[in-house]
């Protein structure tokens, strides 16, 4: 049995113009020390599904429904002291930016003491060893003396340090990176990703990596899920994904990573915006940015199709296979060209 | 933190010559004649000449300035009246403590209600408790000091004998010219007056402490510390409500400043013989040492608690602290 | 008592409605024939009696700096003058007699020594004996130069007394003019001056003991041998008076303290009146609620008038004001009763002469338009000099009272045909503009309260062509008559009833000659007392009880 099971999850906000639809429909897996890879646009629904996964998200304002299984204990409608129980202990979560997910009046030391006895019944110097440990183990230099500081007198890359060492310190069995590197430069980004691919590693955890950044993805996980519009367009294993990319938003991402070694001037780009998740278009939601647009797209919500590449693939398309693996092939052709 | 203080102590010196020179001004600017006004109707010209000379006001405005300077840095003297000369310093060693007591006192009344409330709100937006301190907020910007300040002792001193209608006590007992005196009776008589200032500021304050608890609520690290699992309660008791504290700290600064101005129709209106009903007094008779002394006074006071609020958001914010 | 008339015109100026109009003279007349008799016996003795001060405190209770109206009424309880007004209501109030004194003065027969006789056995309130030497240096506390006195600087009574000009200026130890030996006091005038008793009943004149020190800030507390003492005084506060356990004279002093809070509020001052917190406000009651209050003098609302005349000046040295023609028919068509209706209700009563009730050579003469404007009559009274004037130029300050006032006036100088420029002024300047000579000003709003009680204090200071200096000059309508300043001599020289028939014959003498004033207001002072207020006697030369004959309880 998967460690994590997340079956139909579907959230809305109540907002002052009407129902905002999230997430709806997202279903996936994860077992224990796999890593998935959550890529898609700023509003694509990636966060939000997994702060309804935490139970983060603000109950009064919002609608949930689905089902989340963790371990054998379903997290939705579970109560604040279960849930409070699991979080921080047994999945822990990194946030997009550092500079404000810290408390900024409170020295580094209290915040991850804090974490410890939390969920620990241990006195506060060994709380306090453990996050000496810890920032060590996250590579902080002169930990012992930095516990001290606060948020402020540590730089971008030193804060993110401390927010994995924040989410590690109760050996928790998820953690959920949520763009952990977006706010980085790219050196960073790199020392970062390494740092969590050894502590992964020593760790024996599963990571759950939210990111825009398919590069990201392919470097650390096993699977990915590809949001769109709130809802999961595309699932499958990194390795196969990369190599048959079933739908045209995935083409578009591929088409925009970058990769190294290439001479092109400019990077592709998805034309248009993000869709409205107030006012979502009827049928596929990428439909007004998706240059085979047909008029069932604009009518239809395509089905998750199981793709006819790999077991655990599937993808919501209106293209049929032929015309499907005749445009990605040609993509990938040009794609390759380019990188030599 | 040692440039943070020397940079305080050099601004609080430019504001001081500042307000004084203002003051100064205004007053050689108003058409007005001090020395004839003292000498009276009757006066010839060598009374009024021997008048001014008594005064120090027969030599240029910049020579006056400087005699007050002088006369600060050389005696701690701020002059005196020109109508009861009375020292001035004298005369602020008397009020400032009335003053103090009415703004300070009516600080922690309002901020003793408009936390929790503010608090309250935040928790519970758009509910009926809410729009009600909504609707209280109105009325506080709105209303006077002066008309709430009779409404009170109209309704609760005179028509239901709950506190005295007016007057003041000292703090301290002792003094025969005193009626009354201590504590109990010091605080009995200042109930109305620290009211009056508890509705003119708390409404402002239950929407500031509203909006800023409720901005610290969506704050990343607020999400973080929810995510380490801790309990709602202790999410607001350690992360929430230091960070939120923050602006209040500041507008509590400004505000004191502030309350100073509310201090002239509140003390007014209760017979508090504070600096406020005192500037009053001798702005109507151009008592220009009494008004120069007390803004001069008042002003090293705003700026001694801006000081205090600057050093107290620094214990707050290690930001401010630390760089 | 200048500051009362400088005060009150602020008040005027400042917007704050002076005092409350009554709309018949009754009010003011027959306050002043009922209550004639004294009424001090029977009064209950002991308790407290609470005065609030409102919007203000006694300048400064040292009798040598003393210059406001509320200081003297205070020191009135205190202080022991040579000669004083009794503690009587109405007119008998305003008759001096000898307290300190064994009686008024001898006068030497050139007119310039005056002789006192003190009475023996007079003591302070420290046990000590009053002897002439108490008011020698009450005298030269008030002109000594260590002092900086506003009374040396003020009314120049350093050149009434031989020696005073050089004591003021700081060439002699002592005034060479005044003699005290034992309890004989005598003074040598510079001229002879009938004036000089009626100066002596200021409280800047009272018994001090001979070594009270000379200072620029004056004295708190200070032995004093009238009915009170001044126990304690917190500036700014309260001011606490007991009974002089050493005083043996016929002055009452029936509660046992007096405490005056200070710097009180009107509104709160009636309220706690009327909850009985406290007995009076000797600031009087707001002008709005003057008529809610009841009927004046019948139960607490009291309503007194004071000595203070409010009129608008007309210019006589500018063009067309300069024409006696054009100033008589503004008398005739000016409207009084609307006049005193802009300052509310019992604000004072209407008048058309320079005299008010209680000044010796006081008689009602209603010469002018009293019921209202009289169109026809200032018509046919100015007749072509109206006609033929040019715009007059009506200067008033930038307050609503400022503005009010000035709109009714240019509505009755319109009625009657002349043309006006309408000249608002700040009040801080409004005086210096009229107290200037070669002042562009026709028509201005202005009023006068006595310093002492003596038509002196209004028709010759007011008045007199000769006084006219280049600023600063009280005769405001730059009246210039020598054959009046003649008769103003004259009626100065006299004393008794003689002085008052001469007096009162020149008050109707520069209204039907001169017109120099539109007067249409004797002011009054209203006050509300609680309850167990009794004995009220009011003083109109204080515009304020007489706190030692109110009794409590």
């Amino acid at each position: 049995m998967a460690l994590l099971e997340v079956n139909d999850l579907s959230t809305s906000f109540r907002t002052d113009d009407g129902v905002v639809k999230a997430v709806s429909g997202v279903s996936f897996k994860l077992d224990r020390g796999e890593t998935l890879g959550v890529v898609g646009e700023s509003g694509s629904g990636k966060s939000v599904t997994f702060l309804t996964v935490m139970g983060l998200v603000d109950k009064r304002n919002s609608i949930i429904a689905g089902s989340v299984n963790f371990d054998g204990h379903e997290l939705v409608g579970a109560k604040a002291s279960q849930l409070r129980e699991i979080r921080g202990r047994r999945i822990g979560m990194i946030f997009q930016d550092p500079m404000t997910s810290l408390n900024p009046v409170k020295r580094i030391g209290w915040q991850l003491q804090e974490a410890v006895l939390l969920h620990n019944d241990v006195t506060k110097a060994e709380a306090r060893k453990r996050a000496i440990d810890l920032l060590k183990e996250v590579e902080i230099p002169r930990a012992d003396q930095r516990i001290d500081d606060y948020p402020h007198q540590f730089s971008g890359g030193m804060r993110q340090r401390v927010m994995i060492a924040m989410a590690l310190i109760n050996n928790p069995e998820i953690v959920i990176a949520d763009e952990p590197t977006t706010a980085l430069d790219v050196t960073t980004q790199a020392q970062i990703l390494k740092l969590m691919r050894r502590l992964q590693d020593q760790h024996h955890m599963a990571i759950i990596m939210i990111t825009h950044d398919l590069g990201v993805v392919a470097e650390l996980s096993n699977d990915v899920l590809v949001m769109y519009g709130g809802k999961v367009v595309e699932q499958a294993n990194v390795d196969d994904l990369f190599a048959n990319a079933e739908m045209p938003y995935t083409w578009g991402l591929l088409g925009s990573l970058p990769r190294p070694n290439t001479n092109v001037e400019r990077l592709d780009q998805i034309p248009g915006q993000p869709p409205s998740l107030l006012r979502p278009p009827p049928g596929c939601a990428f439909n007004p940015r998706c240059e085979y647009v047909m008029d069932v797209c604009r009518r239809e919500l395509p089905e998750l199709t199981q793709s006819a590449h790999g077991e655990g693939h599937f993808f919501r398309c209106h293209l049929d296979d032929a015309t499907r693996t005749r445009i990605w092939q040609s993509k990938k052709a040009a794609l390759s060209e380019e990188a030599a | 933190m040692g440039h943070f203080l020397i940079r305080r102590v050099f601004w609080a010196i430019f504001l001081f010559f500042v307000a004084t020179v203002v003051t100064y001004l205004i007053f050689f600017v108003i058409p007005s004649n001090p020395a004839k006004t003292i000498a009276g109707r009757n006066a010839d010209s060598t009374d009024v000449a021997r008048v001014a000379r008594f005064y120090h006001l027969n030599v240029s405005v910049w020579q006056q300035y400087w005699i007050f300077l002088w006369n600060i840095i050389r005696h701690g003297s701020l002059g005196r009246s020109y109508i009861s000369r009375q020292s001035v310093r004298w005369l602020i060693g008397q009020e400032a403590p009335v003053t103090a007591s009415l703004v300070f006192g009516g600080a922690v009344f309002w901020l003793s209600l408009s936390v929790p409330i503010g608090i309250l709100s935040a928790l519970r937006p758009r509910s009926l408790m809410d729009r009600a301190s909504m609707t209280f907020v109105l009325i506080g910007i709105s209303a006077h000091p002066v008309w709430i300040g009779l409404i009170l002792s109209y309704v609760v001193g005179y028509r239901l004998h709950v506190t005295p209608i007016a007057g003041y006590c000292n703090f301290f007992t002792g003094g025969e010219a005193v009626q009354c005196s201590g504590p109990l009776q010091w605080a009995y008589h200042m109930i109305l007056p620290w009211i009056t200032f508890m509705v003119l500021f708390a409404a402002l304050y239950v929407r500031l402490i509203r909006a800023n608890v409720m901005e610290t609520m969506s704050e990343d690290y607020v999400r973080t510390a929810r995510a380490k699992g801790a309990s709602e309660r202790r999410v607001m008791v350690q992360h929430v409500l230091r960070n939120s504290m923050l602006p209040v700290v500041t507008i509590l600064g400004m505000d004191i400043g502030l309350a100073l101005g509310g201090a002239l129709f509140t003390e007014s209106i209760f017979n508090l013989p504070g600096l406020g009903a005192q500037i009053l007094r001798s702005y109507s008779v151009f008592d220009l040492p009494v008004i120069a002394g007390v803004i001069c006074f008042a002003t090293m006071a705003v700026i001694t608690f801006n000081f205090v609020v600057d050093c107290a958001y620094a214990f707050l914010d290690p930001r401010i602290r630390l760089s | 008592m200048r500051k009362k008339h400088m005060l009150s015109l602020l008040l005027l100026t400042a917007g704050v409605a002076l005092l409350v109009a009554a709309t018949t003279v009754g009010v003011a007349s027959s306050a002043t024939s009922k209550y004639s008799k004294a009424s001090t016996a029977g009064a209950h003795k002991g308790g407290v009696l609470r005065v609030d001060q409102s919007s203000t405190d006694f300048d400064t209770v040292d009798p040598g700096l003393a210059y406001v109206t509320n200081d003297w009424a205070m020191l009135y309880t205190t202080q022991m003058l040579l000669v004083n007004f009794p503690e009587k209501n109405g007119q008998a109030g305003s008759v001096l007699y000898p307290e300190g004194a064994t009686a008024f003065p001898t006068v030497s027969s050139n007119g310039t020594t005056y002789t006192f006789h003190i009475r023996p056995g007079l003591k302070f309130s420290d046990g000590s004996a009053v002897t002439a030497a108490a008011w020698q240096r009450a005298w030269e506390r008030d002109l000594s130069p260590k002092m900086g006195s506003p009374y040396g600087v003020n009314d120049q009574f350093q050149k009434v007394i031989v020696g005073g000009e050089d004591f003021l200026a700081g060439k002699t130890q002592h005034i060479a003019g005044i003699t005290a030996k034992g309890l004989t006091l005598t003074f040598h005038l510079t001229k002879p001056n009938p004036t000089f008793t009626a100066f002596l009943s200021m409280q800047w004149f009272g018994a001090v003991k001979p070594n009270m020190a000379y200072t620029t800030t004056g004295l708190n507390v200070y032995p004093s041998a009238g009915p009170y003492y001044i126990a304690s005084r917190d500036p700014g506060k309260t001011t606490v008076l007991k009974r002089n356990p050493y005083y043996k004279g016929s002055r009452p002093a029936n509660a046992d303290q007096i405490i005056f809070t200070s710097n009180t509020d009107q509104d709160q001052s009636l309220l706690q009146t009327k909850a009985g917190q406290t007995d009076l406000d000797m600031s009087g009651v707001p002008p709005t609620a003057a008529a809610s209050l009841g009927t004046p003098n019948k139960g607490q609302f009291k309503v007194g008038p004071t000595s203070c005349v409010i009129y608008a000046l007309l210019n006589t040295a500018r063009a067309p004001t300069n024409n006696l023609a054009v100033r008589k028919a503004i008398n005739w068509g000016i409207d009084r009763p609307a006049l005193l209706r802009l300052l509310g209700k019992y604000a004072g009563a209407r008048t058309d002469q320079i005299l008010v009730p209680g000044i010796p050579g006081y008689k009602p003469y209603k010469i002018y338009a009293f019921a209202g404007a009289n169109v026809a009559k200032a018509k046919s009274v100015g007749g072509s000099a109206l006609t033929s004037a040019g715009p007059l130029n009506v200067i008033h300050s930038t307050s609503a009272a400022g503005v009010a006032g000035a709109q009714e006036l240019e509505f009755n100088l319109k009625q009657i045909g002349l043309s006006y420029n309408d000249v608002p002024t700040p009040g801080t300047v409004y005086y210096n503009t009229l107290e200037t000579k070669g002042t562009s000003y026709n028509v201005a709003r202005a009023g006068w309260c006595a310093d002492y009680f003596d038509p002196f204090d209004y028709i010759n200071v007011l008045l007199d062509g000769r006084s006219i200096q280049d600023n600063n000059n009280t005769n405001m309508a730059y009246l210039n008559a020598p054959a009046l300043d003649t008769a103003m001599d004259k009626a100065a020289s006299l004393s008794g009833s003689a002085r008052a028939a001469a007096y009162a014959k020149l008050d109707l003498q520069v209204m039907q000659n001169y017109a120099p004033w539109v007067p249409y207001e004797i002011a009054n002072d209203r006050f509300y007392v609680a309850k167990r207020v009794s004995n009220w006697i009011y003083s109109s030369y204080f515009g304020e009880p007489d706190f030692n004959a109110l009794a409590v309880g």
